[in-house]
Formats: structure tokens, sequence, C-alpha cells
């Protein structure tokens, strides 16, 4: 065991630092915020000290419109609609929404336009929630990858639902992802292609003019993309985007005649409001836009209110800056213009709007933070007309605020330290002295009032901003001294990892009596370019989604340059040939099932750009995937046996055997599941889950048998080369079978390819360096085979046609699927969930997980590394020389180099996810990438852990 | 209609270019060894087999394949074999020894073998370079497949050019100083 210990110990030290690490970095990157289920009722403001008792018939407050149009147009930027001279110079795409300018300009009592930033993550679906619920938008949904995105928090359009409005709503059918029952009529679109401008909009128009004649409707939401399209394929600066920009100002222009047309007393738009706003801004070239200024985005507000006399003048005003605080976002600078309102009026408006902020503070601790705050109020209802005011008493509602915080800090995972906690109740109390000393002012006169109403409003500013600011770094914020300091442990560990592997470096050279240092051979070098240049594509999206081809592109340079120099020595040209072959194959295994993902995937139908041209005849190809790898399974067997046959004995024969007899069922079960014979119909009923389970059970047993057996029996040590092929041999055929079941069809195939690529991998390692040391070229360590290795296995890994329903949701959580369909992504684009349910019909959970994790990392981490002393087994018997120790040594050797690059690629995921942590596919694409990558890197390190001891 | 007419000026851009090499490849041949006409021959020879040899090998790494894509992986097969297989057919021939030399152990021998080796390599190299920027999702119209690996290769060409111009300078300059 002391032997182990000497180099083992840099195993358990370097897996150790990188838990810590990933531990570190996850805990400032993953930021969570629990969603609280309370939703608000009418029946809640009795216990605000604000509203008056002797209430009207509206529920929180009297409503000031009747109907509300929401036309949203996505990625609105606010140098889109507002006039271009208030900006330094002029773009081209400024000035197009003139329709709007228009209104504002001429019409400054009843139409205005605001400017509102909207805080990361800034794609669609987040920044939906955030409008409708009020809350500031979570980052990881967990519920979000598998099934619909459902809000189940209280939100605006649920509100509306309870208290009987009818919503319609037309455009992006992200709408009705989040709220799958609560529209009266929706006109959904889908918004997967980001490269059709137009479908999602035409279907807006077509319904939007019908449906303003209508009367079956209270809240009218229309979605339009386009321009976030247009913005993402053009840029901002380009032609369709203006052409966008002015169709919408023609749609706009209509709108807003019909809704003036129809505005007169006794008409349905009498009381009407319409709301033009976007989601989210974009930068220049049309990514969402994230945390520089320029990026900063601009939810665009413009509200006309359509013939109602006065008190609905300060509608435009009141709406907007309630919704931008209930997006968190609050922009003092929009409320100066203040001053130029009539004095009596402002009097009057200042009072409902402390009212309204009363209301809105009051609720704010539970539900601007716990995330429930309900907008509708706000939306609609909160505008009332001037009103006396009856007060509670100020102790209520201290109790109040507090049970409040009390709730959410309980149920929070993420809980506030108390001296914030502390600092906003006393602002709370602050605000609240005030308005109760306002009341005693009211009474006296109404003159009075009026800096003393002042007064209150900055208090409940300060209340609030307070709030979101807390909020907001509690929340949006990225820790970046965690993630440093995870990413510089990571960056020490990696270091480590080079110093062991020198320290092996140099033992192996004193007990191989190698005087000299090999120096930099070109296989380092080689080896060493090629994870480099791995590494730094992770750094693009671009790269990540197309992973598995850059690793197969790695694998074939690396492939072609060891045909270059077994050409040089002329020898082995076959092995290197096979290779470059296989790695060929691999490829086009990757494009064949991306054409056969393409044709079955719903998203197909969407962008039929993508076709490769091979146009294989369906059935022919489905024959063929059915009966090739049943051959495979039995060549895998035949060689499986002829091993055993010759160099195996014992407990070891003993565990081929039960795989080779798996294999056996493994061949039946297809047999079972395929439509091919009819006469494995009456298998089905037995077979379909119990052969699975027999084959799960097998593959347990000989684990425990191989893990058991030696510890039992001391086994005869004397021919410990031959003894660590028969164990290599064993432990893969013991996690082969469970594997290729679990994977499917191409599993066996794959297994196979991959023995074969192995087998000349190993036979071509070092070759470059043969003449050098005369002949001794198996003991030369030389990094580029393991290199090879871990490519071929990721490479192998990208190898599934992986065709899931979460994918679709992870891309939809960022709405620009871009044209992720046609492309390999290797990451976490979906488990493979139907792996999980074979050999089990009904969903349980211990099982089932263990099932999905073997799925996912089975061939790309347990039988990679359980597969690594192949380099040093194959030679040990051939060679019968060397010793004992040094093949200990070269075995740690492989193993750590081996560790050395996954570590290797995981840390330039975690920098990449760091850089890009503002990116608009983070939490779609690069926080996925992100987990596998942690999960792979810490399974490999306890595999190799494993490994190290079972082989030593 | 605009891929068809991009592929047919590449492909006459890389006739063109062949013309150049088996001209340039004319100039390298020295005439007591063959014939021009022999060179040219060889040169013809030379152009199909080593579209042959890059085109596995860009398949091996990644190249797209399907119908599509046909004729432009013709075009650039073609010119990949003039920028790097042809100069050398068009003065060694089918001599086995010599292309070891020059293209397994890269051991140029005098200023003829490094024209030869260099320019060579560098368009690979270039071409190997070039393929980067392909699966960028920046929507560029030459991000297309044959295009930057093109000009990639036509850099990494030119390069070669000026690197084996300079090394032949600096050696006949070498052999010069030491003549004196």
């Amino acid at each position: 065991m002391w032997g182990w210990w000497r180099f083992g110990k840099w195993t358990v030290l370097i897996m150790f630092l990188h838990i810590i690490a990933i531990l570190i970095f996850t805990k400032g990157f993953l930021l969570t915020r629990t969603e609280l289920p309370h939703s608000s009722h009418c029946s809640d403001l009795s216990q605000s000290p604000c509203h008056s008792s002797s209430s009207s018939s509206s529920c929180w407050t009297k409503p000031a419109v009747d109907r509300l149009i929401i036309v949203i147009l996505d990625a609105l930027r606010f140098d889109f609609v507002a006039p271009s001279s208030v900006f330094e110079q002029k773009q081209p795409w400024m000035d197009r929404l003139k329709v709007l300018q228009r209104m504002a300009l001429g019409n400054p009592s009843s139409a205005k336009i605001f400017k509102a930033i909207a805080d990361p993550p800034t794609t669609s679906l987040q920044r939906l929630k955030g409008l409708t619920t009020g809350a500031l938008p979570t980052f990881i949904d967990v519920g979000n990858s598998f099934g619909a995105p459902a809000i189940v928090e209280d939100n605006f359009v649920n509100q509306l639902i309870h208290n009987g409005k009818r919503v319609v709503m037309m455009g992006d059918d992200t709408w009705t992802q989040l709220f799958p029952n609560h529209f009266n009529k929706s006109y959904p679109y889908p918004s997967f292609n980001v490269k059709d401008l137009d479908t999602v909009d035409n279907g807006c128009i077509e319904h939007l003019l019908p449906s303003l004649h209508q009367q079956d409707w209270d809240v009218l939401i229309a979605h339009f993309l386009g321009v976030d399209h247009a913005g993402h394929i053009y840029g901002v600066d380009s032609t369709p985007m203006i052409e966008k920009l002015e169709q919408y100002n023609a749609v706009l222009v209509k709108v807003i005649e019909e809704l003036q047309n129809q505005s007169g007393p006794g008409k349905f738009h009498e009381n009407s409001l319409l709301l033009v706003m976007g989601d989210h801004g974009q930068t220049l070239n049309g990514d969402h836009g994230g945390g520089s200024p320029e990026e900063l985005d601009f939810a665009v507000t413009v509200s006309s209110l359509l013939g109602v006399p006065f008190p609905f003048g300060s509608i435009g005003r009141v709406n907007p800056e309630l919704y931008a605080l209930a997006v968190g976002t609050w922009n003092l600078d929009d409320n100066k213009t203040w001053n130029n309102q009539d004095e009596t009026k402002l009097e009057e408006w200042l009072q409902n709007y402390v009212n309204v902020l009363c209301t809105n503070s009051w609720q704010g601790p539970l539900h601007s933070l716990g995330g429930s705050i309900t907008v509708r109020e706000n939306f609609i209802d909160c505008i009332f007309p001037l009103k006396k005011y009856k007060y509670n008493s100020l102790s209520a509602m201290r109790c109040l605020v507090k049970r409040y915080i009390d709730v959410y800090s309980a149920s929070s995972v993420i809980g506030f330290s108390s001296e914030d906690l502390f600092h906003i109740s006393d602002l709370y109390a602050k605000a609240e002295e005030n308005w109760s000393n306002l009341s005693l002012f009211e009474s006296e006169s109404s003159n009075t009032s009026l800096p003393v109403l002042k007064r209150q409003i900055v208090a409940y500013f300060e209340f609030l901003s307070y709030i979101a600011e807390l909020a907001r770094s509690k929340w949006t914020e990225f820790n970046l001294k965690m993630m440093g300091t995870g990413i510089g442990i990571m960056l020490l560990s990696l270091c480590c990892h080079i110093l062991a592997i020198k320290k092996l470096n140099k033992s192996y050279g004193v007990s191989f009596l190698l005087s000299r240092d090999p120096g930099i051979s070109f296989g380092l070098m080689l080896a060493s370019f090629t994870v480099l240049m791995r590494s730094l594509s992770l750094l693009s999206n671009s790269y990540i989604l197309k992973e598995g081809k850059v690793a197969n592109f790695l694998l074939a340079t690396t492939g072609i340059v060891t045909l270059r120099f077994s050409f040089m020595k002329n020898k082995m040209l076959l092995e290197a040939a096979t290779f470059l072959l296989l790695t060929f194959i691999f490829r086009i295994a990757i494009d064949v099932g991306l054409y056969k993902q393409a044709a079955t995937s719903q998203f197909m139908s969407a962008s039929s750009s993508w076709k490769p041209g091979i146009s294989i005849s369906e059935s022919l190809w489905t024959y063929m995937a059915e009966a090739v790898p049943i051959p495979a399974l039995i060549i895998l067997g035949y060689y499986l046996y002829k091993a055993v046959s010759s160099y195996c004995w014992g407990i070891a024969k003993c565990v081929t055997m039960g795989t080779i007899l798996s294999y056996f069922l493994i061949v039946l079960h297809w047999i079972s599941e395929s439509n091919i014979l009819d006469l494995a119909h009456f298998l089905k009923g037995y077979g379909k889950n119990y052969i699975p389970r027999t084959i799960y059970a097998i593959g347990l047993g000989q684990l425990l048998l191989l893990a058991f057996v030696p510890l039992l029996r001391k086994e005869e040590m004397s021919n410990y080369k031959g003894n660590l092929f028969v164990k290599m041999i064993s432990i893969l055929s013991a996690c082969s079978s469970t594997v290729i079941i679990l994977q499917g069809k191409q599993g066996a195939l794959v297994a196979l390819g991959t023995l074969l690529a192995g087998y000349c991998m190993m036979r071509l390692q070092g070759i470059e360096q043969h003449n050098v040391h005369g002949g001794a070229g198996i003991s030369v360590l030389d990094p580029l085979p393991i290199v090879q290795w871990s490519l071929l296995a990721l490479s192998v890994f990208c190898n599934w046609p992986l065709v899931d329903s979460s994918m679709g949701d992870l891309f939809h959580s960022s709405n620009v699927t871009l044209t992720v369909v046609g492309v390999s992504m290797c990451a976490f684009d979906g488990l493979r969930y139907g792996a999980a349910f074979i050999g089990f019909d009904e969903f349980v959970l211990a099982p089932q997980a263990i099932l999905l994790t073997i799925d996912t990392f089975g061939f790309s981490h347990i039988l990679s590394v359980f597969g690594l002393p192949l380099f040093v087994a194959f030679s040990s018997l051939f060679n019968q020389t060397e010793d004992r120790s040094l093949f200990s040594i070269k075995l740690f050797w492989i193993f750590m180099v081996y560790g050395l690059v996954t570590a290797t690629t995981a840390t330039a995921t975690i920098v990449c996810v760091a850089i890009q942590r503002r990116h608009l596919m983070v939490w779609g694409l690069f926080a996925p990438k992100f987990v596998f990558d942690v999960v792979g890197l810490i399974l490999t390190d306890i595999l190799i852990f494993v490994a190290s001891i079972y082989y030593f | 209609m605009e891929e068809s007419e991009k592929s047919s000026q590449s492909t006459i851009s890389s006739f063109q270019v062949f013309s150049i090499h088996v001209c340039r490849g004319l100039a390298l041949a020295k005439p007591e060894n063959c014939s021009y006409l022999k060179a040219i021959s060889r040169g013809l020879l030379g152009l199909p087999v080593g579209a042959l040899l890059n085109a596995l090998g860009a398949l091996a790494l990644g190249a797209p394949v399907g119908l599509q894509y046909f004729e432009r992986t013709i075009s650039w097969t073609l010119l990949m074999s003039s920028l790097t297989f042809v100069p050398t057919a068009c003065v060694y021939g089918s001599c086995w020894t010599d292309w070891h030399r020059i293209f397994a152990c890269t051991k140029p021998k005098g200023p003829l073998d490094f024209m030869l080796c260099l320019p060579a390599h560098g368009a690979v190299i270039g071409a190997w370079f070039g393929a980067w920027p392909m699966p960028l999702d920046w929507e560029r119209p030459w991000q297309d497949w044959p295009i930057c690996v093109s000009y990639g290769a036509v850099g990494g060409y030119v390069a070669g050019m000026v690197g084996s111009l300079a090394l032949a300078l600096m050696r006949t300059g070498g052999k010069q100083l030491k003549a004196e």
C-alpha cells in the first residue's frame, strides 16, 4: 500500500484541489433565488395602512383604464424610439419609429417615452418573467430543463385571470410556454428560427388590427420578434433592420389611428391604454445587451392614453415608473420633468402617486423580494382618483414588514444579512412616519401638503431603491471574487499536476537508467499544442456547439501527423492509415447522426437549409442500423473470448465469460426490440425488462467480484504484466455490457471502433522517437496517444444523435435558437432520458439516476479511464524485460497525463464561463457545458483514483 | 446562382494557379534532367493525384460531405494540389526517395528543395489554420466551406515562398561569403 501512496497521494491532492476550486467557483457563479409560491389577494389590502378601508369596487386600486394593449417589440433599443436629437450622432437606425415620437411630442399629456435599463440575464424568457412577475429574473430555473417553463410565481397575467380579465395574446410562443392556460385566445408563432424575420410579425399584424374591433378582451398582448432576429442575423446597422422598423412604424400608425377613431365617448376604446415596449435591448452587432454602458438594455415605454381627460394624463408617467420598479430598475432621471406640471394637477397627481407608492412599498418586502409582486395592480388599477385616506396604526405596519422579511429569510436559500434587514425596516419605518405626519397635514389644508408629499415620495423612493439595489446585488451580480478564487485554485491544481508529472518523469528516468533528460519531444509539443487549441476553442460558443467536430479535427490532425511519421520511418503504415480511416468514419458518423437527428427532429421543418446531400433511402438505412450492430457485438465477443482463452485464468475468466453471456443477452434484447423478425414476438413480454435487468445484475456481480476477490485471496504476483492485462480486460468487459445496452445499437459499433483505434494508437505511440532510443520505444513516455485517447473519447461521445425534448427547452430559455438544430452538441445538451428507462417501466429515482450517469459518462469517462492501461498493458505482453515498479510509474504517469488533459479542458471551460458570464447564451449553453465538464472532471478524478488502486 | 458563380470563379482561379505553378515547376525543373514537355505531363499527372490526397485529408479533417459541396471541394482540392503537389511533381516526377525526403522527412537539400518544400508545407498549415474561423457563427459569406481555407492556404503558401526565398538568399549569401 505504501507503494501506491507514493504516487497516489498526488491523485488525492489534485482531486481535493479540484473539488474545492469547483465548489468555490460554482458558489460565485450559479446564483439562485427561491421562488415563493405565495400570491396576493384582494383581501391582503385590508392589512395595508395606505388604503382607505371604505373600499371602492376595485380590488387594490381603482382601475383607470378599461382596456390595455401591450405591444412588445423584442429587443427594442432606446435609440430606435427616441428622437435622434437626443444622441450625439445620428445613426441610420434612428428615427424610424416616427409615429411614437410624434405621439410623444404632439401630445405630451397623453404620450411619453421612457427609458428603462434591464438587468442580466437579458434573454426574452427571463425578461418576460421579470416583466410579468415583477421580480428579478431567476437565473437557474431548475424545473426548466425538465418540462415547460411555466411560471409558478404570482404574476400579472395570473392576477388578470383571477380578476376576470380576458387576455388575448399574439406573437412569440414563449408567452404560451410561460402561461400555458392563461389566455382566452392566443395566436402563438414559433420563435425557433432566427433566420425567419417575418412569420411571427406577419401573424401578429394579421390578428392585431381585427382584434382591435372586437370586444371580447380586456388586455391584448402582441409580441413582435422581427427586430430581435434581424439584429441577431444582420446587426443593428443593416437594411433588414431598418425595413423591420419601418414596418413596425406602419403597424403602429394603423393601431393608433384605429384607437383614436374609436376613442370617442361611448366607443369601446374610450378608456384604453396603449403600451409599446421592448423587453430588452441589443448591442450594435445584435447580441442581447449586457453590462457595459453601450449595451445597456432599454425597455422603452411609450404610453399613449387616448381620449380621456385629466387624471389620466399622469398615467403615462406613473405606469412606466411602476413598471420599471417592478423590473427592479429605477431611473430617477425620468422623473425630473415633474416641475413642468400644472401646480394643482401636480398636487393631485402626487397624492395619487404617493398612494401608489405606498401600496408598492407595502408589498415591496414580500413581493418585490419574494418574487410575487403583482404588477397587475400597478399596471391597471393603481391609478385612482384623489381620496381621503384613513390610516392604520404605524405599529401594525411594522409588524407586517417584519413578518414579510421573516417569511422571506426563512424560505430563502441566500438569506440577507441581518444588517441589511435592519436597514430595510428602518427605512420603511421612516417612510411610514412621514406618511402618518402627512395624514395630519392633509386634514388641515391641501396647500401645505405639497412639499410633504414630495418628501414622502423621496422617502419611499429611498426605501424601494434600496431594496432593489440590495436584491440586485444578491441575485443578479456574480460574485467575481469567488469566481476568481476558484479559477486560481484550478490553476494551482494544474501546476500540481504538472509538478507530479515531472516527478514521475524523473523517477521513471532514474529507474530506467536514463541519464540524459529526454527534453521536449515532438510528440510532447504536438500534444500540448492540441490540448491548447482545444482549450482555446472552448472560449467561443460556436466551438462549443461544434465540439465534436473540433475534437475530430484535432484527432485527425494528430492522425495525419502520425501518418507522416510512419511514412518517415516506413513502418506501421497500416496502423496509421487505419487510425486515420477510423477518425474519418467517426466523423461521417457524426454527420449521418446529425442528418438522422435533423430528419426526425421537429425543428427540421423550420430550417430545411441544412441537409446533407447523402440521400440514403430510409428503409435501407433503418435496416442497416438494425442489423449491423449485431455482428459488431459478435466480433467484440469473439475477441474477448480469444483474449480470455489465451491469457486469462481464474476470476478473470469467470468475469469475461459473464460478459460474453451478457453480449448474447444484448443481442437477444435488440432482436426482441426490432420489428424485423417476427419470431421474437413472443419474447417481448418477458424480454423487455428482464433481459436488461439481468445484464445489470451480471455487471454488478462482475464488479463486486473484481473488487472483493483480490482482497480475500492473495493472487500470485509473479506475472505482474500479464496480470495487468487481465485486469484491464476483465474490468472493461464488466463495464462494457451495461454501457453498450444503455447506449443502444451504436454502442457496439462505437466500442469496436474505439478498441481498434486504441490498438492503433498503442502501436503507434512514440513512433517519432523509435530510432532515437533504438527499439526501446515502448518504454518512452509519450503523451500524444493519451491526448488522442481523450479526444477520441470526446468525439465518440459526441457521436450520439442526441434527440431530446430537453434540448428544445434548453434553447427556448435563450430564445435565440440559432441554427442549433443542425449542429452537433456534445455538451450537456440533453441527457438521454430514454436510456434511463431501459429495463424499467416506471420512474424510480435511484437506479435511474445511476443508469443516466452511466449512459452519459459511459464511454467518455468510465471506459476511457479504465481503458487507459491499454498503452502499458499490451506492451507488457510483448516486452518481458521491464520490472514492476517501472510499470506502476508508467501507469501513474498515464493516469496523470490523462487527468491533466481533462483538467486543462475543464479549466478552460471555467475561464470561458467566467468571461462569457454576460453572454446571451450563458444559461443556454455555457452553464450546461460548465456543469457537464465539471461533473466530468470530478468523475474522472474519482475514476482515476479508483483505477489506480485497482490496477496497482 | 451566386454560389455556382463563386465556385466557377474559384475553378477558374485554380486553373490559373495551376498554370502558374506548372510554369514555376518548369522554371525550377532543370532542363538537363528532363524536357519541359515531360515536366508538364508530370504536373498534369500530379494534379489529380495530389487532389485526391488533399481531398482525403480534408474529408478526414471534417470537410463537409454532400453533393452540393462536391464541386467546391473539387475546386479546392485542385487548388491545393497545384499549390503543394504540382511543383514537386514537375521537378521530381515520381521519384519516391525525393518525395520522401521533402515531404516525410522535411530535409530539403539546396534552394530548389526549399522552394518546393516550404511553400507546400506553408499551404497545408495555412489551410489548417484557415479552417478555424469556419464554425464561428458570424454568418459571413466567406465562412463558407472552401473560401477561408483557400485564403489560409494561399497565405501560408506566400509565407512559405517568402521564407524559402529568404533562406535561399541567406544560403547563397553565406556561400558567397565563404567563397570570398
